[in-house]
């Protein structure tokens, strides 16, 4: 069990501690953030290895801001969520473009496939559909939809108001129907 | 199939946006034992201990005292050895200086003569000793 689990101590005051040298805290903290940042950095990126890599950045920046952490004036979690999405926008600039049909494709033809995916199989096509978006709609829906952030905290986050979160928000999930229509009697959902 | 209504649409997203929530990415044991690694790099160190500072009371503070201020126990360590060995220099070298010599100086020739008290003849000349 995650020692967070049995910690309900808040991010900011478990950074305190881990500013006055606490081990336990930033075990703590570790286990509570590092799989968002792993999260989100997978479903932006689509590269595992790379997502890990942004994970361990994004978390070596949060332990060189302990220090200075000023307390109440910003969630860590919400600065954590700008530093991983910076850092997979930069990725993403210094990658050469990608063509859109060699986006990952979840495995297709297995007997699976005829009865419906399971739903390992919709993550995946989900994924894959994800990285068709432009990256700014990708990021707002990945925050809104499989995050759960209200769109304040994304607009805070992407540092863009209410209103454009929810046009991104509108624009990435209409993209994504488009991408997911062709499989959709494939994946189980017939016109019924 | 056109999709066209919006209610439906997100019904159908709503499904792979659940199974990709339930199929959350972990990170590895690998990534975890880096992440703590380097928060171990990075944590803030304590501050450095208060100056040593005598005790009010004697005793063992007082003796604590003493051996923080010439360096701690191995100082005092060096101290004593030092001092034995003063000690010892000073009673050896008059009963015979010449193993100060090492050999370099043969005994017998006049440069291995170390007088340690130059002026210990006047001395028993002025206050009449005869030893």
């Amino acid at each position: 069990m995650a020692l967070d689990a049995q910690d309900d101590r808040s991010d900011d005051t478990l950074l305190a501690l881990y500013g006055q040298g606490d081990r336990v805290a930033a075990r703590a903290l570790a286990d509570r953030l590092a799989p968002i940042a792993v999260r989100v950095a997978r479903r932006m990126l689509a590269d595992p290895a790379e997502a890990e890599d942004v994970a361990q950045e994004a978390m070596l920046r949060l332990w060189r801001a302990a220090p200075g952490w000023q307390a109440g004036t910003a969630k860590v979690s919400t600065w954590l969520y700008r530093v991983v999405a910076n850092l997979c926008t930069d990725r993403l600039r210094r990658r050469r473009p990608v063509p859109l049909d060699a986006a990952p494709e979840p495995e297709d033809g297995r007997p699976g496939a005829e009865a419906g995916l399971i739903a390992a199989d919709r993550a995946a096509a989900l994924d894959a559909a994800l990285m068709t978006l432009p990256e700014r709609q990708r990021e707002a829906v990945v925050l809104r939809h499989l995050e759960g952030l209200t769109n304040p905290e994304i607009a805070e986050i992407m540092g863009i108001g209410v209103e454009a979160v929810e046009s991104l928000t509108a624009r990435g999930k209409r993209g994504l129907t488009q991408a997911l229509a062709g499989r959709r009697e494939e994946l189980g959902y017939g016109d019924d | 199939m056109a999709m066209t209504d919006p209610d439906r649409d997100d019904e159908f997203l709503e499904g792979f946006f659940r199974a990709a929530r339930d199929a959350r990415p972990e990170p590895s044991e690998a990534l975890m034992a880096r992440i703590l690694a380097d928060a171990e790099a990075e944590m803030p160190r304590a501050p450095e201990p208060m100056p040593v500072t005598r005790p009010a009371g004697g005793g063992a503070g007082t003796l604590s005292w003493i051996a923080a201020a010439v360096g701690g126990w191995r100082g005092i360590g060096g101290l004593a050895t030092a001092t034995v060995a003063g000690l010892w220099l000073g009673y050896a070298g008059g009963a015979d200086a010449g193993f100060l010599s090492g050999g370099i100086w043969p005994a017998d020739e006049a440069a291995a003569t170390v007088e340690l008290m130059p002026g210990a003849e006047v001395f028993a000349l002025a206050t009449g000793w005869e030893g």
